[in-house]
Protein backbone atom coordinates (compact mmCIF):
# COMPACT_ATOMS: atom_id res chain seq x y z
CA UNK A 1 0.00 0.00 0.00
CA UNK A 2 1.22 3.47 -0.87
CA UNK A 3 1.78 5.60 2.20
CA UNK A 4 2.77 9.23 2.43
CA UNK A 5 4.95 10.54 5.23
CA UNK A 6 3.40 13.88 6.01
CA UNK A 7 6.51 14.99 7.87
CA UNK A 8 8.29 14.92 4.51
CA UNK A 9 5.55 15.77 1.99
CA UNK A 10 5.46 19.34 0.70
CA UNK A 11 2.24 18.85 -1.32
CA UNK A 12 3.90 19.64 -4.63
CA UNK A 13 1.76 17.23 -6.65
CA UNK A 14 4.60 15.47 -8.46
CA UNK A 15 3.19 12.07 -7.47
CA UNK A 16 -0.25 13.01 -8.76
CA UNK A 17 1.20 13.98 -12.13
CA UNK A 18 2.93 10.66 -12.74
CA UNK A 19 0.20 8.35 -11.45
CA UNK A 20 -1.08 6.52 -14.54
CA UNK A 21 -4.35 5.52 -12.86
CA UNK A 22 -5.34 8.83 -11.26
CA UNK A 23 -5.22 6.97 -7.96
CA UNK A 24 -3.52 9.83 -6.14
CA UNK A 25 -5.20 13.08 -5.20
CA UNK A 26 -3.84 16.20 -3.58
CA UNK A 27 -6.97 16.55 -1.51
CA UNK A 28 -7.76 20.17 -0.64
CA UNK A 29 -4.11 20.87 -1.39
CA UNK A 30 -3.08 19.69 2.07
CA UNK A 31 -3.07 15.91 1.91
CA UNK A 32 -2.07 13.27 -0.62
CA UNK A 33 -4.63 10.50 -0.75
CA UNK A 34 -4.22 7.18 -2.53
CA UNK A 35 -7.23 5.23 -3.72
CA UNK A 36 -5.95 1.70 -3.17
CA UNK A 37 -8.67 0.28 -5.45
CA UNK A 38 -7.17 2.22 -8.38
CA UNK A 39 -3.48 1.89 -7.44
CA UNK A 40 -1.53 -0.70 -9.45
CA UNK A 41 1.63 -0.29 -7.36
CA UNK A 42 3.74 0.80 -10.32
CA UNK A 43 5.65 2.99 -7.85
CA UNK A 44 6.06 5.89 -10.29
CA UNK A 45 5.02 8.15 -7.40
CA UNK A 46 7.84 6.92 -5.17
CA UNK A 47 10.33 7.71 -7.94
CA UNK A 48 8.85 11.13 -8.65
CA UNK A 49 8.68 12.44 -5.10
CA UNK A 50 11.41 15.08 -4.63
CA UNK A 51 11.37 14.50 -0.87
CA UNK A 52 11.21 10.69 -0.64
CA UNK A 53 7.93 11.04 1.22
CA UNK A 54 6.16 8.13 -0.49
CA UNK A 55 6.77 4.47 0.17
CA UNK A 56 5.12 1.16 -0.59
CA UNK A 57 4.46 -0.71 2.60
CA UNK B 1 -22.14 33.09 -3.16
CA UNK B 2 -22.37 31.10 -6.37
CA UNK B 3 -25.80 30.39 -7.78
CA UNK B 4 -24.93 30.08 -11.45
CA UNK B 5 -24.00 26.59 -12.65
CA UNK B 6 -23.66 27.04 -16.41
CA UNK B 7 -20.90 28.98 -18.10
CA UNK B 8 -19.58 29.48 -21.58
CA UNK B 9 -16.02 28.78 -20.45
CA UNK B 10 -14.88 26.98 -17.31
CA UNK B 11 -11.17 27.03 -16.49
CA UNK B 12 -9.52 24.72 -13.97
CA UNK B 13 -6.54 26.39 -12.33
CA UNK B 14 -5.73 30.01 -11.58
CA UNK B 15 -2.02 30.08 -12.34
CA UNK B 16 -0.63 32.25 -15.14
CA UNK B 17 -2.29 30.02 -17.76
CA UNK B 18 -5.74 29.95 -16.18
CA UNK B 19 -5.83 33.66 -15.46
CA UNK B 20 -4.63 34.56 -18.97
CA UNK B 21 -7.29 32.25 -20.41
CA UNK B 22 -9.95 33.77 -18.14
CA UNK B 23 -8.95 37.26 -19.16
CA UNK B 24 -9.07 36.49 -22.87
CA UNK B 25 -12.34 34.54 -22.76
CA UNK B 26 -14.07 37.24 -20.70
CA UNK B 27 -12.79 39.90 -23.10
CA UNK B 28 -14.36 37.92 -25.95
CA UNK B 29 -17.71 38.28 -24.20
CA UNK B 30 -18.00 34.80 -22.71
CA UNK B 31 -19.29 34.03 -19.22
CA UNK B 32 -16.25 32.60 -17.43
CA UNK B 33 -15.64 30.64 -14.26
CA UNK B 34 -12.12 29.95 -12.94
CA UNK B 35 -11.94 27.11 -10.42
CA UNK B 36 -9.02 27.02 -7.99
CA UNK B 37 -8.48 24.14 -5.59
CA UNK B 38 -6.37 26.12 -3.16
CA UNK B 39 -7.68 28.64 -0.68
CA UNK B 40 -5.14 31.25 -1.81
CA UNK B 41 -4.28 32.00 -5.41
CA UNK B 42 -0.52 31.86 -6.00
CA UNK B 43 0.27 30.01 -2.81
CA UNK B 44 2.06 27.74 -2.17
CA UNK B 45 4.45 28.63 -4.96
CA UNK B 46 6.10 25.74 -6.82
CA UNK B 47 8.46 27.62 -9.03
CA UNK B 48 11.87 29.19 -9.56
CA UNK B 49 9.95 32.37 -10.48
CA UNK B 50 12.17 33.56 -13.35
CA UNK B 51 10.78 35.26 -16.47
CA UNK B 52 12.82 36.43 -19.47
CA UNK B 53 12.82 40.02 -20.68
CA UNK B 54 12.06 38.92 -24.24
CA UNK B 55 8.68 37.58 -23.10
CA UNK B 56 7.80 40.73 -21.21
CA UNK B 57 8.66 42.70 -24.35
CA UNK B 58 6.69 40.40 -26.60
CA UNK B 59 3.59 40.52 -24.39
CA UNK B 60 4.00 44.32 -24.06
CA UNK B 61 3.28 43.61 -20.42
CA UNK B 62 3.86 46.21 -17.71
CA UNK B 63 4.39 43.95 -14.71
CA UNK B 64 3.37 45.77 -11.52
CA UNK B 65 6.41 46.57 -9.36
CA UNK B 66 4.94 44.66 -6.44
CA UNK B 67 5.19 41.41 -8.45
CA UNK B 68 8.93 41.74 -9.02
CA UNK B 69 11.40 40.45 -6.45
CA UNK B 70 14.51 41.40 -8.40
CA UNK B 71 15.70 42.54 -11.77
CA UNK B 72 18.11 40.17 -13.51
CA UNK B 73 20.89 41.37 -15.75
CA UNK B 74 22.02 38.04 -17.19
CA UNK B 75 22.91 34.46 -16.45
CA UNK B 76 26.12 32.95 -15.14
CA UNK B 77 26.70 29.35 -16.19
CA UNK B 78 29.13 27.14 -14.34
CA UNK B 79 31.00 24.04 -15.43
CA UNK B 80 30.81 20.98 -13.16
CA UNK B 81 34.31 21.69 -11.81
CA UNK B 82 33.27 25.28 -11.08
CA UNK B 83 36.46 26.45 -12.76
CA UNK B 84 34.75 28.01 -15.76
CA UNK B 85 32.11 30.69 -15.57
CA UNK B 86 30.31 31.97 -18.66
CA UNK B 87 28.21 35.10 -18.26
CA UNK B 88 25.49 35.68 -20.82
CA UNK B 89 23.63 38.94 -21.04
CA UNK B 90 21.08 38.65 -23.82
CA UNK B 91 17.32 39.15 -23.97
CA UNK B 92 16.63 35.62 -22.87
CA UNK B 93 18.92 35.64 -19.85
CA UNK B 94 17.91 39.12 -18.70
CA UNK B 95 14.60 39.51 -16.97
CA UNK B 96 13.03 39.25 -13.56
CA UNK B 97 12.66 36.96 -10.61
CA UNK B 98 9.02 37.35 -9.71
CA UNK B 99 7.17 37.00 -6.47
CA UNK B 100 4.76 34.39 -7.79
CA UNK B 101 2.34 34.73 -4.89
CA UNK B 102 1.83 38.39 -5.78
CA UNK B 103 2.16 37.91 -9.54
CA UNK B 104 -0.45 35.14 -9.76
CA UNK B 105 -2.85 37.16 -7.66
CA UNK B 106 -2.22 40.22 -9.82
CA UNK B 107 -3.03 38.24 -12.96
CA UNK B 108 -6.16 36.72 -11.42
CA UNK B 109 -7.33 40.20 -10.40
CA UNK B 110 -7.12 41.25 -14.02
CA UNK B 111 -9.18 38.25 -15.10
CA UNK B 112 -11.70 39.17 -12.41
CA UNK B 113 -11.82 42.77 -13.63
CA UNK B 114 -12.56 41.56 -17.14
CA UNK B 115 -15.60 39.82 -15.70
CA UNK B 116 -14.37 36.27 -15.01
CA UNK B 117 -15.84 34.72 -11.88
CA UNK B 118 -13.24 33.13 -9.61
CA UNK B 119 -14.00 30.37 -7.14
CA UNK B 120 -11.24 29.39 -4.70
CA UNK B 121 -11.24 26.30 -2.50
CA UNK B 122 -13.10 24.51 -5.26
CA UNK B 123 -11.81 21.07 -6.09
CA UNK B 124 -12.71 19.38 -9.36
CA UNK B 125 -13.58 15.74 -8.73
CA UNK B 126 -14.47 14.73 -12.27
CA UNK B 127 -15.04 15.86 -15.83
CA UNK B 128 -18.53 15.24 -17.26
CA UNK B 129 -19.33 14.29 -20.83
CA UNK B 130 -22.44 14.48 -22.90
CA UNK B 131 -22.50 12.22 -25.96
CA UNK B 132 -18.71 12.20 -26.17
CA UNK B 133 -18.41 15.95 -25.79
CA UNK B 134 -16.84 17.37 -22.63
CA UNK B 135 -19.72 19.18 -20.93
CA UNK B 136 -18.42 20.38 -17.59
CA UNK B 137 -17.09 19.34 -14.20
CA UNK B 138 -18.18 18.01 -10.85
CA UNK B 139 -16.78 20.34 -8.27
CA UNK B 140 -16.61 20.10 -4.51
CA UNK B 141 -16.87 23.36 -2.60
CA UNK B 142 -18.30 24.55 0.63
CA UNK B 143 -19.28 21.03 1.69
CA UNK B 144 -21.27 20.28 -1.45
CA UNK B 145 -20.73 18.54 -4.76
CA UNK B 146 -22.09 20.43 -7.73
CA UNK B 147 -22.28 19.91 -11.46
CA UNK B 148 -21.15 22.88 -13.49
CA UNK B 149 -21.63 22.89 -17.23
CA UNK B 150 -19.37 24.48 -19.79
CA UNK B 151 -19.41 24.99 -23.52
CA UNK B 152 -15.63 24.87 -23.35
CA UNK B 153 -13.61 23.47 -20.45
CA UNK B 154 -9.97 24.56 -20.24
CA UNK B 155 -7.54 22.47 -18.19
CA UNK B 156 -4.89 24.82 -16.82
CA UNK B 157 -4.05 22.71 -13.82
CA UNK B 158 -0.28 22.65 -14.15
CA UNK B 159 2.16 19.76 -13.92
CA UNK B 160 -0.23 17.49 -12.06
CA UNK B 161 -2.64 17.71 -14.98
CA UNK B 162 -5.41 15.42 -13.82
CA UNK B 163 -8.15 17.23 -15.69
CA UNK B 164 -6.95 16.38 -19.20
CA UNK B 165 -6.74 12.75 -18.16
CA UNK B 166 -10.25 12.85 -16.73
CA UNK B 167 -11.35 14.29 -20.08
CA UNK B 168 -9.73 11.40 -21.94
CA UNK B 169 -6.35 12.70 -23.09
CA UNK B 170 -3.50 10.55 -21.88
CA UNK B 171 -1.23 13.21 -20.45
CA UNK B 172 0.42 11.12 -17.74
CA UNK B 173 3.97 12.37 -17.42
CA UNK B 174 6.54 9.74 -18.44
CA UNK B 175 9.35 9.71 -15.89
CA UNK B 176 12.06 10.07 -18.54
CA UNK B 177 10.45 13.19 -19.98
CA UNK B 178 9.85 14.79 -16.62
CA UNK B 179 12.12 16.60 -14.20
CA UNK B 180 11.41 16.84 -10.51
CA UNK B 181 12.45 19.93 -8.66
CA UNK B 182 13.06 20.97 -5.11
CA UNK B 183 13.89 24.48 -4.08
CA UNK B 184 14.54 26.46 -0.93
CA UNK B 185 13.86 30.15 -0.72
CA UNK B 186 16.81 31.24 1.41
CA UNK B 187 18.19 34.22 3.29
CA UNK B 188 21.91 34.93 3.79
CA UNK B 189 22.74 34.07 0.19
CA UNK B 190 24.97 36.88 -1.12
CA UNK B 191 23.74 37.58 -4.66
CA UNK B 192 24.55 39.66 -7.67
CA UNK B 193 22.02 40.54 -10.33
CA UNK B 194 22.66 37.34 -12.26
CA UNK B 195 20.82 34.05 -12.19
CA UNK B 196 23.28 31.23 -11.65
CA UNK B 197 23.08 27.88 -13.39
CA UNK B 198 25.33 25.03 -12.29
CA UNK B 199 25.77 22.10 -14.63
CA UNK B 200 26.61 19.01 -12.65
CA UNK B 201 25.65 15.42 -13.18
CA UNK B 202 26.97 14.67 -9.74
CA UNK B 203 24.44 16.91 -7.99
CA UNK B 204 21.79 17.40 -10.66
CA UNK B 205 21.66 14.46 -13.08
CA UNK B 206 19.88 15.50 -16.33
CA UNK B 207 19.11 18.87 -14.74
CA UNK B 208 20.92 21.72 -13.08
CA UNK B 209 21.28 23.53 -9.79
CA UNK B 210 20.09 27.13 -9.79
CA UNK B 211 20.39 30.22 -7.68
CA UNK B 212 17.80 32.83 -8.64
CA UNK B 213 18.34 36.02 -6.62
CA UNK B 214 15.24 37.49 -5.03
CA UNK B 215 17.18 40.34 -3.43
CA UNK B 216 20.71 41.23 -2.28
CA UNK B 217 20.86 38.34 0.17
CA UNK B 218 17.79 36.23 -0.64
CA UNK B 219 17.42 33.67 -3.40
CA UNK B 220 15.66 30.61 -4.66
CA UNK B 221 18.20 27.81 -4.50
CA UNK B 222 16.99 24.72 -6.26
CA UNK B 223 17.68 21.59 -8.19
CA UNK B 224 15.92 19.75 -10.97
CA UNK B 225 16.75 16.13 -11.73
CA UNK B 226 15.56 13.72 -14.41
CA UNK B 227 12.63 11.55 -13.40
CA UNK B 228 14.62 8.39 -14.08
CA UNK B 229 17.43 9.48 -11.74
CA UNK B 230 17.71 8.15 -8.23
CA UNK B 231 17.37 8.79 -5.38
CA UNK B 232 15.47 12.10 -4.99
CA UNK B 233 15.83 15.83 -5.54
CA UNK B 234 16.06 16.96 -1.92
CA UNK B 235 19.03 14.70 -1.25
CA UNK B 236 20.92 16.23 -4.19
CA UNK B 237 20.10 19.78 -3.21
CA UNK B 238 21.09 19.34 0.42
CA UNK B 239 24.37 17.76 -0.68
CA UNK B 240 25.09 20.56 -3.15
CA UNK B 241 24.40 23.30 -0.62
CA UNK B 242 26.73 21.67 1.87
CA UNK B 243 29.51 20.47 -0.43
CA UNK B 244 29.54 23.07 -3.22
CA UNK B 245 27.76 26.02 -1.61
CA UNK B 246 30.50 25.98 1.03
CA UNK B 247 31.43 29.30 2.64
CA UNK B 248 28.95 31.28 0.59
CA UNK B 249 25.94 29.32 1.78
CA UNK B 250 27.24 28.58 5.26
CA UNK B 251 24.73 30.89 6.90
CA UNK B 252 21.90 30.37 4.39
CA UNK B 253 18.56 29.59 6.00
CA UNK B 254 15.55 28.15 4.22
CA UNK B 255 12.38 30.19 4.57
CA UNK B 256 10.30 28.06 2.26
CA UNK B 257 10.49 24.65 0.61
CA UNK B 258 8.98 24.34 -2.83
CA UNK B 259 8.78 21.42 -5.14
CA UNK B 260 7.20 20.33 -8.33
CA UNK B 261 6.94 18.41 -11.50
CA UNK B 262 8.38 19.83 -14.71
CA UNK B 263 7.45 18.24 -18.04
CA UNK B 264 10.54 18.61 -20.24
CA UNK B 265 9.52 16.41 -23.16
CA UNK B 266 7.53 17.37 -26.24
CA UNK B 267 4.26 19.31 -25.93
CA UNK B 268 1.24 17.03 -25.81
CA UNK B 269 -0.01 15.53 -29.07
CA UNK B 270 -3.63 16.52 -28.53
CA UNK B 271 -4.52 19.88 -27.09
CA UNK B 272 -8.24 19.89 -27.88
CA UNK B 273 -11.27 17.62 -27.78
CA UNK B 274 -14.93 18.42 -28.38
CA UNK B 275 -15.66 21.09 -25.76
CA UNK B 276 -12.20 20.84 -24.23
CA UNK B 277 -8.74 22.41 -24.28
CA UNK B 278 -5.59 21.84 -22.29
CA UNK B 279 -2.95 24.55 -21.95
CA UNK B 280 0.21 25.56 -20.12
CA UNK B 281 2.29 23.19 -18.03
CA UNK B 282 -0.69 20.80 -18.05
CA UNK B 283 -0.14 20.55 -21.84
CA UNK B 284 3.64 20.16 -21.36
CA UNK B 285 4.17 23.58 -22.93
CA UNK B 286 7.41 24.00 -21.06
CA UNK B 287 10.94 24.83 -22.21
CA UNK B 288 12.81 21.48 -22.25
CA UNK B 289 16.16 23.14 -21.56
CA UNK B 290 15.53 25.30 -18.53
CA UNK B 291 12.12 24.01 -17.49
CA UNK B 292 10.60 27.50 -17.51
CA UNK B 293 6.87 27.66 -18.10
CA UNK B 294 5.38 30.92 -16.79
CA UNK B 295 5.44 32.81 -20.07
CA UNK B 296 4.60 29.84 -22.26
CA UNK B 297 1.63 29.18 -19.99
CA UNK B 298 0.38 32.76 -20.21
CA UNK B 299 0.82 32.77 -23.96
CA UNK B 300 -0.98 29.46 -24.52
CA UNK B 301 -3.65 30.34 -21.95
CA UNK B 302 -4.37 33.60 -23.70
CA UNK B 303 -4.72 31.96 -27.11
CA UNK B 304 -6.89 29.18 -25.66
CA UNK B 305 -9.12 31.62 -23.80
CA UNK B 306 -9.55 33.84 -26.83
CA UNK B 307 -10.56 30.94 -29.08
CA UNK B 308 -12.75 29.40 -26.36
CA UNK B 309 -14.52 32.71 -25.80
CA UNK B 310 -15.16 33.19 -29.50
CA UNK B 311 -16.30 29.60 -30.11
CA UNK B 312 -18.60 29.54 -27.09
CA UNK B 313 -20.32 32.69 -28.34
CA UNK B 314 -20.78 31.26 -31.83
CA UNK B 315 -21.95 27.90 -30.42
CA UNK B 316 -19.31 25.99 -32.39
CA UNK B 317 -17.34 24.18 -29.72
CA UNK B 318 -16.43 20.94 -31.43
CA UNK B 319 -12.82 19.88 -31.77
CA UNK B 320 -12.47 21.25 -35.31
CA UNK B 321 -13.45 24.75 -34.19
CA UNK B 322 -11.37 24.71 -31.00
CA UNK B 323 -8.34 23.46 -32.89
CA UNK B 324 -7.72 27.06 -33.97
CA UNK B 325 -6.00 27.33 -30.57
CA UNK B 326 -3.85 24.27 -31.20
CA UNK B 327 -2.92 25.41 -34.72
CA UNK B 328 -2.04 28.94 -33.64
CA UNK B 329 0.00 27.74 -30.70
CA UNK B 330 1.93 25.12 -32.66
CA UNK B 331 2.66 27.58 -35.48
CA UNK B 332 4.06 30.20 -33.14
CA UNK B 333 5.80 28.20 -30.41
CA UNK B 334 6.23 24.52 -31.04
CA UNK B 335 9.19 24.54 -33.42
CA UNK B 336 11.39 26.33 -30.90
CA UNK B 337 10.44 23.94 -28.10
CA UNK B 338 11.15 20.89 -30.24
CA UNK B 339 14.50 22.33 -31.20
CA UNK B 340 15.26 22.83 -27.52
CA UNK B 341 14.21 19.26 -26.85
CA UNK B 342 16.84 18.10 -29.31
CA UNK B 343 19.45 20.12 -27.40
CA UNK B 344 18.27 18.62 -24.11
CA UNK B 345 18.64 15.13 -25.48
CA UNK B 346 22.19 15.90 -26.58
CA UNK B 347 23.23 17.61 -23.36
CA UNK B 348 21.95 14.78 -21.20
CA UNK B 349 24.42 12.40 -22.85
CA UNK B 350 27.40 14.40 -21.64
CA UNK B 351 29.11 13.50 -18.39
CA UNK B 352 30.80 16.02 -16.10
CA UNK B 353 34.18 15.53 -17.71
CA UNK B 354 32.68 16.22 -21.15
CA UNK B 355 30.96 19.32 -19.84
CA UNK B 356 34.17 20.61 -18.26
CA UNK B 357 35.93 20.19 -21.61
CA UNK B 358 33.13 21.93 -23.51
CA UNK B 359 33.12 24.85 -21.09
CA UNK B 360 36.81 25.29 -21.94
CA UNK B 361 35.97 25.57 -25.62
CA UNK B 362 32.80 27.60 -25.92
CA UNK B 363 32.51 31.26 -25.09
CA UNK B 364 29.64 33.59 -24.26
CA UNK B 365 28.84 34.00 -27.92
CA UNK B 366 28.56 30.21 -28.27
CA UNK B 367 26.09 30.02 -25.41
CA UNK B 368 24.04 32.79 -27.01
CA UNK B 369 23.99 30.81 -30.24
CA UNK B 370 22.77 27.74 -28.38
CA UNK B 371 20.03 29.78 -26.75
CA UNK B 372 18.87 31.21 -30.06
CA UNK B 373 18.88 27.77 -31.68
CA UNK B 374 21.93 28.26 -33.90
CA UNK B 375 23.53 24.98 -32.85
CA UNK B 376 25.67 24.03 -35.84
CA UNK B 377 28.51 26.60 -35.53
CA UNK B 378 28.90 25.81 -31.82
CA UNK B 379 28.93 22.06 -32.39
CA UNK B 380 31.45 22.52 -35.25
CA UNK B 381 33.76 24.54 -33.00
CA UNK B 382 33.72 21.93 -30.29
CA UNK B 383 34.17 18.99 -32.66
CA UNK B 384 37.08 20.76 -34.39
CA UNK B 385 38.90 20.87 -31.07
CA UNK B 386 37.66 17.60 -29.61
CA UNK B 387 36.75 15.24 -32.46
CA UNK B 388 35.50 12.58 -30.04
CA UNK B 389 32.40 14.69 -29.42
CA UNK B 390 31.12 14.13 -32.95
CA UNK B 391 29.22 11.07 -31.78
CA UNK B 392 27.06 13.05 -29.38
CA UNK B 393 27.13 16.55 -30.88
CA UNK B 394 26.68 15.33 -34.46
CA UNK B 395 22.93 15.63 -33.95
CA UNK B 396 23.35 19.40 -33.65
CA UNK B 397 25.11 19.79 -37.00
CA UNK B 398 21.97 19.40 -39.08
Amino acid sequence: MITVDRSKCIYCGACVGVCPKLALKLKNDVRVECDSAKCIRCLACTKACPCAAISDQ
Amino acid sequence: MFSKTDYDVVIVGSGPCGSAAGMAAAKAGASVLILERKKDIGSPCRCGEGIGQHWVDEFEMKIADKCISSKINGAALYAPNNKTELVVKNKESKGYVLNRKVFDLWLAEQAGREGAEISVKSEVLDVTKDGGRVSGVVVERDGKQERITSKVLIAADGGESTIARMAGINSTAALYDTDFGLEYEMVNVPCKDLIEIYFTNKYAPRGYVWIFPKGKDTANVGVGIGGHCKPYAKKYLDAWIKEVGGERLKHAQPMAMKGGIIPVGAPMKDLVLDGFMVAGTAAHQVDPIHGGGISLAMDAGYIAGKVAGKCSKSGKCEKSALSEYERTWRQTREAKLLKRLLLRKVLEQLNDEDLNAIFQIIDTHGVENLLTGDYAPVAKDIIAKRPQFIKVLGALLK
